[in-house]
């Protein structure tokens, strides 16, 4: 495993995990829950395997290409997400006659957002990192 | 209609790499400036390469690309 497959699992197992303890929290804690979301700046400890070793590569064409194409399926999730759910708020209120979205809707979407994109950001990664493994 | 099927590059590097130099994975990735992973994808067909890497693929060898890349259509 290089080190940008070990960045992008670690990507993917920092926001599994950042959605999962929110979730979980939320019963006890409400909108609060959402503050489990800073276990996303987890995802810097990445850097640890990208430091450089002697002259050996750590980084190359290859993982450049894959983070590429991995950040623009992560960002582009996000975006749809962040799309859709807006889309179906907006028809709820509508719907309901309340006419408003609550604040504690949008707290949760906005770091949901963050743990998508990261989170299909990683495992757009590791799939491609593992298609071209089992592929060779 | 029907796709047009995409060409594939394949290339000889494992034989020149093992039979003609015995060159390590490794030894080549750090001549090349790629990473042991990127030479595994190499040779087993999975990766494309830049045309850079390719040149210094060739050049490591003192082939032509066209010697060690091979356009599959």
């Amino acid at each position: 495993m290089n080190a940008m497959e070990k960045v992008a699992w670690t990507e993917l197992v920092v926001s599994a995990v950042a959605v999962a303890v929110a979730t979980l929290l939320s019963p006890w804690l409400g909108s609060a829950a959402t503050s489990a979301f800073a276990l996303l700046a987890l995802i810097m400890l990445g850097a640890v395997f990208v430091r450089r070793r002697g002259d050996r590569t750590v980084i190359d064409e290859r993982d450049r290409q894959i983070e590429k194409r991995a950040t623009s399926i992560g960002v582009g999730t996000a975006w749809m997400t962040l799309f859709t759910a807006l889309a179906l708020a907006t028809v709820w209120s509508s719907y309901s006659n309340a006419h408003a979205v609550s604040t504690e809707f949008l707290n949760w979407l906005i770091w949901v957002q963050f743990a998508i994109c990261y989170g299909m950001k990683g495992l757009a990664s590791v799939v491609m990192y593992r298609r071209q493994q089992h592929a060779a | 209609m029907p796709r047009k099927k995409e060409p594939t590059l394949s290339n000889c590097i494992r034989d020149l790499r093992t039979s003609k130099s015995g060159m390590t994975q490794q030894e080549l990735a750090d001549r090349v400036g790629v990473t042991r992973q990127t030479i595994v994808a190499l040779e087993g067909g999975a990766y494309t390469p830049s045309l850079t890497l390719a040149l210094r693929i060739a050049r490591t060898f003192k082939k032509t690309t066209e010697e060690v890349f091979r356009l599959d259509e």
